[in-house]
């Protein structure tokens, strides 16, 4: 998990527990808000009491002293207003109250007051001419108890905001002597009912109560509340449209209710609204900053502020140890990045500096078997470049998987010809498959486009990784090498390249598929281990078709075989189907073999330089008859060692080869001043068939071109170019006539497949040999198969029948080898039956081949012996040593002694001896070994 | 008691030294705190209740500077009464329990015998203990009894002029006249763009009415170059009549041409205060003639107009440009606070008028009610920008002219008269003494 994840997570969870306090604190103080509120509503209660009461009280007593007045009218008895307001003013306690008598009937609303004038003493009217507060008269009531109210307004008389409780009157009126209404009012100071007020500032300190008549006008208000209008106030501060407006009108103007609202400050704070009971036009707010409210839930905030900075700072202890944990894990981690490096470093340097020693091994191995005439030198050399390949192969194959490690591999993508690239594979396989007694099937798509656009480095070792272990694994049966193709969907320009590889080899368990491409992995590694490799080939393989976005798929059946494919798709350059594969490579093969030399050149000395052994040793038979001295090698490397200490008439130098291609070789060649190859031609030897190829070598420094597969008359034409004129000398007739060359009545033989006893016997020397000793042994083995089979000797018949079987199968005589075949079952079957049925026509056919081969001892009689003579002592001890390998049935050795033997010559009676006891080795007649030997 | 008033009027007790003022303020406090913030002099822990005593039945504008005081004083609570009768009440608070610590004045009280208890009861302002900031207060707002002391501070001025349809003018690539031959060109060319009548305004004798606006400024000035022909107007002498003429020729002109239609004005204008302003945020009409007061009832009235919230324009005031070189700058305080000198929290009544006597409040308070403010900081409000840089000399206060009440009835029923053909300009200057019917 990374680390930002981790944060992340940390955070989330941080999140969700300050989530749940807030929910929870906003729930808890919501609550303790509606139990706050319920409070300041309580109290507004309690206010509107008072005030009610307060009101009440003001107004029964207004009510007495009115009540009084108009008793003493009903009583018949009246009150003048003068007898009236004196009453009054008797009455009346506090000095503040003041008592009018108003007659509301007089437009200028004079009247008579308990006060005098602040300015005449002798004053007592009033006038509320200019007060407007009458306009409603008719809502005065007369019943008792109910509160008949003014506004707050300006008592005329002494300037002071005072109310006025109301009550109507019956006075007498002086002048007319009969009854006259009269308003009596009971002045108060608005002071007096605010200080009733002033009580609820203990319980909240910024509590103001104010009083409010239907239409927004104050009767009180306090320091907060502006205007002289409270709707006024609220539309100044709270922007509400109408019908909001209205809905707070009709809230304030219900019953027990709160209310939000800003003040002028654009604070919030809130009003409780109670209609008074006594004056149901008048209204108690009782205002409060919210903030006072709300003060009790501090607490929460604090734990909450306490809860995330505990958090934060788990976070960041948390973040601390992780950072710590990482470090160390990362510090591990490039320890490990860094063992890596050093190992993937140590296999590429250690592969590289093995390869330079070992390419100049192989190279000078190379001169060695070319110049030494010694047999023996000439078999240890040949054991040197078979391990030395085998080890460069090895090293080749840890240096492209540390350099697939260490990302260091690229993907180089040229122009190819496929049927080249295809030639070099085959080429490759079939010698191994043939040494192994294999048969490989080719079936190659017509259609394929002739050139291509891919690493064809990479490809060709992909494929020769997979057809080698398909060989190597392979005991017998065949290997099927399919290539096909199908057009690539996503581009019109590419295809898509489909390989297979089908062999019949001991397969592959299921459990071990998973192991295939793991590096250093070999499959039954004790089963297998005789067979060489490093088990990074199929891994090499696989992280190479995976660069070009490609891998490798596997079908195999435990003992039965397997089947190794990939497709990978490749650029088209050129789409002309590449035919008949088969027909091409067997023409080619067939022209090579056709191929006449016309010159011969001893002198001349050549390099050829190519990574693909199959190539050289091509290159080497073509050129066999020219008697050209031809040095191989297999790297450019190799190469450079050779440049360096011996003179060359022309070099080949193949272009595409892995590590260093034949560009940066040459390039390397022309640096180097201390060298005999000062002005030798250079020649681009490549399957690169591409039109404008040619000029791109010369640019390059090559001196001219040839392509592969080599064409042997375009070969000869370059050779005769740069090989120096003196060193060529003209075919003579008796050089293309080897000194042991088969005598053309043998291949007139119909029942001899001369092919074929070539291959066994590896050389025509050999060959020749074996068919004079075929010749020669053939009367006795004639005579023992009749002699035996008279005697009814079954068991000695069939033995010498098996020996017949195998002498005329190892010569090319399939024939009769599988007649002989036949009835050597027959015979270890007891079959008698058959074998008196057909021994007879057996023995006409050898009779008959032996008859056909008789010439061949009189061509033999002709050559003259050159071979040293034998001297007495060393043919004693050899005959000696014979003798005591018989006695302990080392007959291997004893093939060895004779073998060694024959090249000498043997004095007289000897070489019969010697012919005898070669003889009787060649027919495994080992018994008669000693009787030869006796004397 | 001395105090100022307009004139040496026979029965009147108290002898004026009308233009006394001019020296009057020199001796005042000094300009010291007026552009700096305001520092407190007295405890800001002080806790105590002042009671501000008034006609205006809401005063919102001073409720906000109460606001602004309590950030100095939290713990002084200040109150604003409006009292009923308050030319009767005030007089009898002032004496009452109850007093107010302030109380609202207003010039005419300097000439109304009734109204000395009041004044009375003025604290002498101008003591240079107090450090109240006079120097702020502008030329023509300075009102300073003949002894040089002062008792009343004006809060408001309004002035008489015109009110501006600047989007109507910018539209017509049209600037504001400066003076009388720019005005008649602008109402020409105003006329070809279709506006029928250029200026309106209420056709009637008021002050707010449009004839004192338009051609009353121009009065005062001429009385102003002719001082000699105060005594002989006071006494409504007929030959005095003479001074109106340059005045009521400018009016006639205006008629004549028909820049100005007394009685179109008469049928779309009912009154000199609501209608007017209405009848302006109609939009279509250039120039709307009137007084501050109806300058001050725009704010209010902005929402009520359907018209001009549809689509509402800019709008300025500005003065009459009638003179040759320019209009005239009529300066009347239009609200006086006075101290109670027998408060019995002067200290801090008194701390709470220096807190007030500084240009940023003052303007504070005309901004907010949109009215002119006392001092010569105009950039509050943009409506009375104009008036930012008068010229000196063209500014002057009605008091100046040593006019008395008459006159100026006289000549409001004079161009009345002439405006809506009653008379011709030659009859009114004739009949001086004898045009406004009671």
């Amino acid at each position: 998990m990374k680390k930002t994840q981790v944060i992340a997570i940390n955070i989330v969870i941080m999140a969700l527990i300050l989530f749940f306090i807030i929910q929870y604190t906003n729930t808890k103080m919501n609550e303790s808000n509606k139990s706050a509120i319920e409070a300041f509503e309580k109290m507004t209660v309690s206010a509107e009491q008072i005030v009610t009461n307060y009101l009440l009280d003001e107004q029964h007593l207004c009510d007495i002293w009115s009540n009084y007045i108009n008793r003493s009218a009903e009583a018949g008895s009246p009150m003048t207003a003068e007898e009236a307001i004196s009453f009054i003013r008797k009455a009346k306690i506090s000095p503040d109250i003041y008592g009018h008598l108003i007659y509301p009937d007089d437009p200028l609303k004079n009247g008579i007051s308990t006060h005098r004038g602040l300015t005449d003493t002798a004053d007592y009217s009033v006038s509320y001419r200019n007060i407007n507060l009458f306009e409603n008269l008719n809502n005065i009531s007369t019943e008792d108890g109910v509160v008949s109210l003014t506004r707050a307004y300006t008592n005329p008389q002494n300037g002071i905001q005072s109310i006025a409780f109301m009550n109507f009157v019956s006075v007498l009126d002086e002048t007319t002597g009969e009854l006259k209404k009269a308003l009596l009012m009971r002045v108060e100071p608005v002071s007096t009912l605010k200080d009733k007020l002033v009580f609820f500032n203990g319980e909240y300190e910024s509590v103001e109560i104010s009083l409010i008549n239907s239409d927004g006008d104050y009767l009180v208000h306090g320091k907060s509340l502006k205007n002289s209008n409270f709707y006024e106030y609220y539309k100044s501060y709270n922007h509400a449209d109408s019908i909001g407006y209205k809905k707070m009108v009709d809230e304030v103007t219900s019953e027990l209710g709160t209310m939000k609202m800003f003040n002028s400050k654009g604070e919030e704070c809130i009003i409780s609204h109670i209609p008074l009971k006594s004056l149901n036009t008048w209204f108690l707010l009782a205002y409060i900053p919210s903030r006072e409210l709300a003060a009790s839930t501090v607490v929460d905030w604090l734990l909450l502020g306490m809860v995330t900075l505990g958090l934060l700072i788990l976070l960041v202890f948390n973040y601390l140890i992780l950072m710590i944990y990482n470090r160390k894990l990362s510090e591990a981690a490039e320890a490990a990045n860094q063992a890596n490096e050093a190992k993937s470093h140590f296999l590429s340097t250690m592969s590289h500096d093995i390869r330079t020693p070992m390419n100049a091994i192989l190279g000078l191995n190379e001169m060695v078997l070319r110049d030494s005439h010694e047999k023996e030198i000439i078999v240890y050399s040949e054991s040197i470049r078979t391990a030395g390949k085998t080890l460069l192969g090895l090293i080749n194959e840890i240096l492209d998987f540390s350099k697939i490690e260490a990302g260091k591999m690229d993907i180089i993508n040229v122009d190819y010809s496929f049927v080249s690239m295809l030639n070099d594979l085959v080429n490759m396989v079939q010698s191994k498959a043939e040494d192994k007694g294999l048969v490989l099937n080719l079936d190659v798509d017509r259609d394929i486009p002739m050139v291509l656009n891919g690493d064809e480095i990479r490809i060709k070792q992909v494929i020769t990784n997979i057809l080698s272990n398909a060989v190597k694994y392979t005991k017998e049966g065949s290997i099927t090498f399919r290539a096909g193709f199908e057009k690539a969907e996503e581009d019109s320009g590419s295809i898509k390249l489909i390989i297979s590889v089908r062999d019949t080899g001991i397969g592959i368990k299921p459990e071990d598929m998973k192991r295939l491409f793991m590096a250093f992995e070999r499959i039954e590694e004790n089963k297998n281990r005789n067979i060489e490799g490093t088990g990074l080939g199929m891994s090499i393989a696989q992280s190479f078709l995976n660069m070009m976005g490609s891998h490798i798929e596997v079908e195999s059946e435990y003992g039965k075989g397997s089947v190794f494919s990939f497709k990978l798709v490749q650029g088209v350059k050129d789409w002309t189907p590449i035919g008949d594969y088969e027909e091409t490579f067997r023409k080619h093969v067939s022209e090579r073999k056709k191929y006449q030399e016309t010159f011969t050149a001893p002198e001349a000395r050549l390099l050829v330089v190519d990574d693909t052994q199959v190539n050289l040793s091509v290159f080497e038979n073509l050129l066999k008859r020219t008697k050209v001295q031809i040095d191989t090698a297999i790297s450019g490397d190799e190469a450079i060692v050779l440049y360096r200490v011996r003179h060359y008439d022309v070099i080949f130098l193949d272009h595409m080869m892995p590590d260093k291609d034949g560009i940066d070789t040459l390039k390397e060649m022309k640096e180097i001043t201390d060298t005999p190859n000062t002005g030798t031609p250079v020649v681009c030897f490549t399957a690169n068939a591409i039109s404008g190829m040619r000029e791109m070598y010369i640019n390059a420094g090559f001196d001219d071109y040839i392509t592969k597969p080599v064409d042997p008359f375009r070969l000869e034409a370059i050779l005769l170019k740069y090989i120096p004129k003196e060193k060529i000398a003209p075919v003579s007739k008796n050089d293309g006539e080897e000194d042991n060359n088969i005598p053309d009545f043998i291949f007139g033989i119909e029942t001899l497949d001369v092919d074929t006893g070539l291959k066994h016997c590896g050389n025509r020397e050999a060959y020749l040999g074996t068919l004079e000793m075929y010749v020669d042994a053939a009367p006795k083995n004639t005579d023992d198969i009749e002699k035996y089979w008279a005697s009814g000797d079954i068991k000695n018949t069939t033995v010498k029948i098996h020996a017949l079987k195998s002498t005329s199968r190892l010569i090319g005589a399939a024939k009769l080898g599988d007649f002989a075949a036949r009835l050597e079952k027959a015979g270890e079957a007891g079959d008698t039956d058959t074998l008196e049925r057909e021994i007879g026509e057996l023995l006409d056919q050898y009779r008959k081949l032996i008859k056909k081969l008789e010439p061949l001892s009189d061509i033999k009689k002709e050559v003259e012996d050159e071979r040293p003579v034998i001297s007495e002592e060393d043919m004693k001890k050899a005959y000696t040593d014979i003798r005591e390998f018989c006695a302990s049935f080392d007959y291997d050795s004893v093939g060895n002694i004779v073998e060694s033997l024959e090249g000498y010559r043997f004095p007289g009676d000897e070489a019969e001896r010697f012919d005898a006891l070669k003889k009787a080795v060649d027919n495994f007649d080992y018994d008669l070994i000693p009787e030869l030997l006796s004397d | 008691m001395m105090v100022k008033t307009k004139g040496p009027v026979p029965g009147i007790l108290i002898s004026i030294a009308a233009f006394a003022m001019v020296l009057g303020f020199s001796a005042c406090g000094q300009k010291e705190e007026n552009s700096t913030e305001f520092k407190p002099g007295l405890s800001t822990e002080t806790t105590c209740s002042i009671k501000v005593a008034g006609s205006y039945s809401n005063f919102e504008s001073l409720e906000s500077e109460f606001e602004r005081f309590y950030e100095y004083y939290p713990n002084v609570s200040l109150n604003y009464v409006f009292l009923d009768d308050y030319e009767n009440t005030i007089a009898k608070a002032l004496r009452s329990d109850e007093a107010p610590d302030i109380f609202v004045t207003a010039s005419w009280m300097l000439d109304d015998d009734k109204m000395s208890p009041i004044l009375d009861n003025a604290e002498i302002l101008s003591d240079p203990a107090l450090k109240i900031d006079l120097n702020c207060i502008r030329k023509g707002a300075r009102w300073t009894l003949e002894n040089g002391d002062v008792i009343m501070l004006p809060i408001f001025t309004r002035s008489y002029g015109m009110l501006v349809n600047m989007d109507i003018f910018e539209k017509n690539g049209l600037k504001v006249p400066n003076n009388y031959s720019e005005l008649v060109d602008v109402c020409d060319k105003l006329k070809a763009a279709g506006y029928e009548t250029p200026v309106m305004g209420a056709n009637g004798t008021t002050v707010a009415g449009m004839y004192y606006a338009f051609a009353f400024p121009m009065f005062c000035n001429n009385v102003i170059r002719n001082p000699e022909s105060v005594v002989q107007l006071n006494a409504m002498e007929k030959s005095a009549g003479e001074m109106m003429r340059p005045a009521l020729l400018r009016l006639k002109t205006f008629v004549d041409s028909g820049y100005l239609n007394p009685d179109r004005c008469s049928e779309e204008i009912e009154d000199d205060y609501n209608a007017v302003i209405m009848r302006f945020f109609e939009g279509d009409v250039p120039m709307m003639l009137g007084s501050g007061d109806m300058v001050s009832g725009t704010m209010k009235r902005e929402s009520k107009s359907e018209k001009f919230m549809n689509s509402p324009f800019k709008y300025k005031f500005y003065v009459v440009p009638l003179g040759d070189d320019g209009g005239y700058f009529l300066d009347a305080v239009n609200l006086f606070f006075s101290v109670n000198k027998n408060s019995s929290n002067l200290d801090m009544t008194n701390e709470f008028i220096r807190f007030l006597m500084r240009e940023k409040e003052l303007g504070n308070m005309a901004a907010i009610k949109r009215l002119i403010t006392p001092t010569n900081d105009f950039s509050l409000d943009e409506v009375y920008s104009s008036l930012e840089g008068f010229p000196e000399d063209k500014a002057f206060s009605y008091q100046e002219t040593g006019l008395n009440d008459a006159v100026n009835k006289e000549f409001r029923a004079a161009a009345y008269k002439v405006a809506n053909g009653i008379m011709t300009v030659d009859e009114a200057i004739g009949a001086y003494g004898s045009l406004w019917d009671k």
